[in-house]
């Protein structure tokens, strides 16, 4: 039995440790989601289509509830950027989506359903070059868990905590899709000059 | 994060090997689905993603694609079997299903599209034989605690060593995906590279299932017959002299009570064998007899 407590230990560990990455986003009486700290000085990163209209509230690890504002929103990409007046924010290390293959393990927080920090795991279901939905411009990650309404803007992280990419949508009960990292580095670097650390 | 490090690549690893020999069957409009390279030139797929005869393109990973022919269907079982254009590289390790349990891992893997894709679950659930809706024998009840994404139908559930435990499938039980195990793939493979079609006993008639009176409860200890409510032009049930309102009781000597005693009576066995059609028409108990037929 030892490998498989290790491996509890491990995935509830990496789950407790990217819990502090993890943003609530509420816009105007909507249900909420999920964000994702990118930078120690207040940047979140969330989805375009969880923003918009009223002004965002994002609750943070630590139970404060601050206004957000919107920096830049890109509805083809369906990424928006927020800035809360914060500091000593964790941010995750940045990983390569690059690099992901199918079948390796990854794990999703959000709140889906309103369940707060919640968690779900699988592994990568593949490349989402060819189940493209018009709206995705870019490659999308196709994720082997359940994600539901609340995780959109959350972190999926692999195996070695590295942020892969932003949950976005679900397929399926066991499936969704996430925007790679690589995508999200490419969309701050261009709307905001953001250094990737 | 050693462990779970180590899993994920273990995990990454049997996926690109297994993956080879998954191929993408694009045989429907809306969407294709997935194979699995049986040997050589042969994959296995499910029956329901052929919408159509002709015109099966198989992809073989990145780019490459090649035509397939249909060598036969099984719709009971929800199989069928195509011959590629040319071998694909690489193939798969079909193994049974005897040293599976519930909880251990497995991966099902599909190719709707250009690459191999993977969904990880573990085994929910293990049964015995059962039969399909449409009167095929599955010999195990394998099912994944995860439900397979649109297009897997056809590829194969591998073990965590990689090997192919059966073919998944959607079409077999109503929002479930079920794997047939390799046990029933071979032999409806076998059967299919024989002669084209898999033979099953005949008979040609209609049935439903009703309650029997008190009386004939008693004599028989059967709870329910089955009604006769359509028979067909020249088959075998007309031949026996059956006629819509005869609830058929037993057929050689075997109690017939659900649809599945009627198919255990039909089995491949059977066909061309003399039979004894017991029924009960209007009020008494008469027998009958027949020759089984087989059907295409």
């Amino acid at each position: 039995m030892s490998v498989l407590h290790q491996l509890n230990d491990e995935v509830a560990a990496l789950a407790e440790k990217v819990k502090l990455s993890l943003v609530q986003v509420r816009c105007g009486r909507d249900g909420g989601a999920a964000g994702t700290v990118w930078h120690p000085d207040g940047l979140i990163l969330t989805n375009a289509h969880v923003v918009g209209g009223a002004r965002p509230r994002v609750r943070l690890p630590d139970g404060s509830t601050l206004e957000a504002r919107v920096l830049v929103r890109h509805t083809s990409l369906d990424l928006a950027a927020l800035a809360v007046d914060a500091e000593e924010l964790c941010p995750i290390p940045l990983g390569d989506s690059g690099a992901l293959e199918p079948g390796q393990f990854v794990l999703a927080l959000g709140h889906p359903w309103g369940i707060k920090n919640a968690v779900t795991a699988g592994i990568v279901m593949g490349a989402g070059a060819d189940y493209l939905d018009v709206k995705y411009p870019q490659r999308l990650v196709a994720v082997n868990l359940s994600l539901r309404p609340g995780n959109s803007g959350g972190p999926l992280v692999d195996s070695a905590g590295r942020l892969v990419g932003i949950n976005t949508m679900m397929t399926g009960p066991d499936s969704g899709l996430a925007i790679p990292v690589n995508v999200a580095k490419a969309f701050l670097k261009e709307e905001i000059g953001a250094r990737n650390s | 994060m050693t462990v779970l490090s180590s899993l994920s690549g273990d995990l990454a690893s049997i996926v690109e090997s297994a993956g080879k020999a998954v191929v993408q069957v694009d045989a429907r409009r809306g969407g294709a689905a997935s194979g699995a390279v049986w040997a050589n030139d042969l994959v296995v797929t499910a029956n329901h993603v052929l919408t159509r005869d002709d015109n099966i393109n198989i992809g073989i990973g990145g780019d490459s694609t090649t035509e397939a022919t249909i060598v036969g269907r099984d719709p009971t079982t929800d199989l069928a079997l195509l011959r590629l254009g040319k071998k694909v590289g690489s193939s798969l390790e079909w193994t049974g299903a005897d040293g599976l349990k519930v909880g251990h891992f497995a991966l099902a893997l599909g190719r709707p599209g250009k690459t191999v894709r993977a969904m990880l679950g573990i085994v929910s659930a293990l049964g015995d034989g059962w039969r399909t809706s449409a009167g095929g024998t599955i010999e195990r009840y394998i099912q994944m605690d995860v439900s397979a994404y649109p297009g897997f139908s056809g590829g194969p559930l591998v073990t965590v060593e990689g090997k192919a435990l059966g073919v998944l499938t959607t079409g077999l039980l109503r929002e479930t995906t079920v794997t047939v195990p390799t046990s029933t793939v071979k032999s409806v493979v076998d059967e299919l590279l024989k002669q084209g079609h898999i033979s099953r006993g005949y008979l040609g008639v209609g049935i439903q299932p009703a309650r029997l009176p008190s009386e004939l409860r008693r004599q028989t200890g059967q709870e329910t017959g089955l009604i006769v409510i359509s028979v067909e032009t020249g088959s075998p049930g007309e031949k026996a002299g059956l006629v819509m309102g005869d609830t058929i009781l037993a057929i050689g000597d075997k109690p017939v009570r659900h649809w599945d005693d009627l198919l255990a009576a039909l089995g491949k066995d059977r066909i061309g064998v003399a039979v004894n059609v017991r029924i009960l028409r209007a009020g008494q108990v008469q027998e009958l007899k027949t020759t089984i037929g087989e059907r295409h």
